[in-house]
């Protein structure tokens, strides 16, 4: 009995999935792979799926992981092969390892971010030596955050519709800061209602800077 | 359109029910398909999705590498006033291409109070609502179910609708229109040929006349077409085809669990219940067909349960063997079977150990009547005895709460029916109470949910008037006055949309300009009730001259032509007659097994008309 962390991605029309229908989806999708797992004990029998970073309807992503837990060992290449051939457009199985760092040791999540906002607009934004955005406490209340010191690894780059913003944020149990307040904040910055965003996950990080695997 | 969709899907509620892509859901070329079918549910995603109908057919016509069938189900709110703000035309989930360039609208049509919500996706679709209005350039637009029984309040609407099972007729139908697309497709052409199939019933080909007070004076074919129309059905379930594959939804429905169908019709013939009489005759799958239809369903979709789909699960014939075939690999699987329609005392122990029959739903009780007179006139044939025996039983494994439904308003009914709902729910109360063995430390809950009665075409009880709103909400408040414990939880259906199925369940083609009005004044989902406008409703019967109580609370005699006269079911009318007045008389009929009632379904020599008694 072991557990197993997959690496898949998220996309195209797999975004609109919250993450309880992903859950939902993956507990199918390895039913139907017909992969030995491991179930658990009592009343409601459930196989025992995990997911480290659960990612905000509408997003994509290139990076996220689920672990499983097998009732026996089972090849990797085998593993991601039948998971693939069970999934659902938008849905692919990139690897499969064993669990080297734990849910708990994930520190940061890089994303790139189409805003329909200039380069520019985007640099004067982060000239401001802080910026307050409201965030809600876990006890309902709402509490005050700056969120400039958050945004260091910040890169920009011009599209037809707007920029890609590249951008590295916290996600971890002391700090986590969700792409959707960046654009809020932009737009309140900017004075005018921004069109949606399309947000994709590039990869998740430890502590140090190293891929969560 | 593909990026503006997106743009808009990251603005509503639950997204994945207009996202598409789903598994198992069925992409083709367009180029490479000579017919696009748009197969529309008249209302949201999550329920539409957990209808079989639709997945049956879905998976039959895609099987056709010359039809190309999508799935359209009703916006919600939010994503219609998005849609109508953008100039967005309602699309097919699959290819998101708008289904105005589709060759076939098809709708299914489960419950009166969807009939707004079709027109308002024929209007979301940009196509014109009145089938007079739609000429060549526009898909036809055609419609099934069990609605189709009596489909006049559509008829000024839909090109052709379809009468009993679609499996066989649909495909029959669309061949004809391929033949007739090569010749030079002309509708007017189309239609008077389609009239021919058994089973397709084109209303603009039948004239209805009305005497001074309203009623049907005489309904005419015309153009050569029979004039009646016969309902088709399959009679080998065996032989009949089932999908192997169902789309798996990303976002949760109503049932979110895949099917397996083991019977269609029922034996019991309740008298109110319309499907116990258009569905006839009881045909059963053997427990080799459901076995293996089960198995690869539940390979195909993952899904961790599945339900036996049919009327009345405990009168499959072989359900002891069948549950033992189907847990021998289901318990492998970690998946589980679900009994809806259950009568939970003819099970053995073991079984119901097994199948936790009580676990997920609780025990669950429809005596329908409160008294055994009024339940004998409604031919529900199950006693007091068999409910407190059952409860006892339960009630000693360990459980504590029992849901009864019951219907107000049923014919025949006095106070006494009434005041007896809450006795027997008292009844089973005290049944808990004096268990010797009942579960420690616990109360019991016993939920009552009354009902109001809609008489239906084609059911005994088709000449009945239904309560008006007052006298139901009287029976209401006497029903609630008489439960006298905290034990029982009362609820009930709201009598004002009870009183507007009634309407439209037996209404007649002037129903349609009323639809109309209704829907342009914003009815839509009407059997949502938070987007239900009673008043609205009663405004446009006004104007359009119509009093509501015409359809709903008049009494019919025998001999009264009916707008569905033209329309037939195997049914015939002398025998509803004859159930009819036994009604009155509290008499019951044995139900197909025991006996015969002669009832008409026998003209298809099928099922439990042919079995051996």
């Amino acid at each position: 009995m072991k557990n197993v962390r997959i690496v898949f991605s998220k996309t195209g029309r797999a975004r609109y999935m919250s993450h309880l229908d992903l859950v939902r989806t993956m507990t199918r999708a390895v039913r139907r792979a017909d992969i030995p797992l491991w179930y658990t004990e009592g009343f409601n029998r459930h196989p025992y799926i995990t997911f480290a970073a659960p990612l905000s309807l509408g997003f994509e992503s290139l990076y996220e992981t689920m672990d499983l837990r097998l009732e026996e060992d089972m090849p990797f290449d085998v593993l991601v092969q039948r998971m693939n051939d069970a999934f659902p457009e938008g849905l692919r199985a990139l690897s499969a390892d064993e669990v080297k760092m734990k849910a708990g040791a994930l520190f940061s999540a890089k994303y790139r971010l189409s805003l329909s906002a200039t380069v520019a607009e985007v640099e004067t934004f982060l000239e401001q030596p802080s910026i307050i955005m409201q965030k809600r406490t876990k006890k309902g209340g709402m509490k005050d955050v700056d969120i400039r010191p958050c945004l260091q690894e910040v890169s920009c780059e011009s599209t037809d519709s707007g920029c890609d913003v590249t951008v590295t944020l916290p996600c971890n149990s002391t700090d986590t800061i969700n792409p959707q307040m960046i654009h809020q904040a932009l737009g309140m910055f900017l004075a005018r209602e921004l069109p949606p965003m399309r947000v994709l996950r590039l990869a998740l990080y430890g502590e140090n800077g190293q891929l969560f695997v | 359109m593909g990026y503006m969709l997106d743009d808009l899907l990251l603005q509503v509620q639950k997204p994945a029910r207009y996202s598409g892509g789903e598994l198992n859901s069925v992409v083709k070329d367009p180029s490479a398909v000579d017919v696009r079918f748009a197969f529309c549910f008249p209302d949201l995603y999550e329920v539409g999705m957990s209808h079989l109908g639709m997945k049956i057919l879905y998976s039959q016509f895609n099987e056709r590498s010359d039809i190309w069938c999508e799935r359209v189900f009703a916006p919600d709110r939010d994503m219609e006033a998005l849609m109508r703000e953008k100039d967005i035309r309602l699309f097919g989930l699959e290819s998101r291409d708008p289904i105005d360039g589709f060759d076939f609208i098809g709708f299914t049509l489960q419950y009166e109070m969807c009939y707004t919500t079709v027109l308002n996706m024929l209007d979301l679709a940009g196509v014109p609502l009145r089938a007079a209005d739609r000429d060549e350039r526009y898909p036809l637009v055609v419609a099934g179910g069990p609605c189709a029984c009596n489909p006049e309040p559509l008829a000024d609407f839909v090109d052709i609708f379809f009468l009993g099972e679609g499996e066989e007729v649909d495909l029959e139908l669309i061949d004809l229109y391929k033949a007739c697309r090569k010749e030079g497709y002309n509708k007017a052409d189309f239609l008077k040929r389609a009239a021919q199939i058994e089973g397709v019933y084109v209303p603009s080909l039948y004239d209805v006349t009305y005497e001074e007070d309203g009623r049907v004076r005489a309904i005419t074919p015309h153009e050569g077409v029979p004039a009646t129309v016969k309902k088709r059905i399959i009679a080998d379930l065996d032989a009949c085809y089932y999908p192997d594959k169902f789309v798996v939804p990303f976002t949760e429905i109503v049932h979110d669990r895949f099917m397996s169908e083991i019977f269609r019709g029922c034996i019991r013939g309740c008298r109110f219940c319309q499907a116990g009489f258009i569905y006839r005759p009881v045909r059963e799958k053997s427990v080799d067909t459901i076995d293996r239809q089960s198995r690869a369903l539940c390979e195909s979709t993952g899904y961790e349960e599945f339900s036996l789909s049919s009327l009345s699960t405990s009168d499959y014939t072989k359900l002891d063997e069948l549950l033992t075939r189907l847990l021998a690999w289901a318990e492998d699987k970690k998946t589980n079977i679900s009994l809806p329609s259950l009568r939970v005392d003819g099970f053995s122990e073991e079984l119901a150990n097994r199948l936790n029959v009580l676990r997920r739903s609780g025990l669950t009780f429809a005596p329908e009547a409160g008294t055994q007179r009024l339940r004998d006139a409604i031919n529900k044939n199950l006693t007091e005895d068999e409910i407190l025996d059952t409860a006892r039983k339960a009630f000693s494994g360990g459980w504590s709460a029992v849901k009864l439904y019951f219907m107000m308003g049923l014919p025949t009914e006095t106070d006494e029916d009434i005041v007896g709902i809450a006795q027997l729910g008292q009844r089973v109360v005290n049944a808990f109470y004096q268990n010797p063995d009942k579960p420690k430390g616990k109360g019991v809950t016993v939920s009552v949910s009354a009902s109001c009665f809609v008489p239906k075409p084609f059911t005994p009880f088709q000449w009945e008037p239904q309560d008006t709103i007052e006298q139901l909400k009287e029976k209401q408040q006497l029903l609630s006055q008489s439960v006298t414990t905290k034990k029982i939880s009362l609820s009930w259906h709201d009598a004002k949309t009870s009183f507007l199925e009634a309407v439209l369940a037996r209404g007649d083609r002037r129903l349609g300009e009323v639809l109309e009005k209704a829907y342009r004044r914003g009815c839509n989902l009407d059997a949502w009730s938070e987007h239900f406008h009673f008043d609205v409703w009663m405004e446009v019967m006004a104007e359009c001259g119509l009093d509501p109580a015409f359809y709903a609370n008049r009494r019919r005699d025998y001999d009264e032509i009916f707008p569905w006269d033209h329309l037939d079911y195997g049914v015939n009318k002398a025998f509803l007659i004859r159930e009819n007045k036994l009604a009155h008389e509290s008499v019951t009929t044995p139900n197909c097994r025991e006996k015969c009632a002669g009832c008409g379904a026998s003209c298809w020599k099928g099922g439990v008309c042919v079995e051996k008694r």
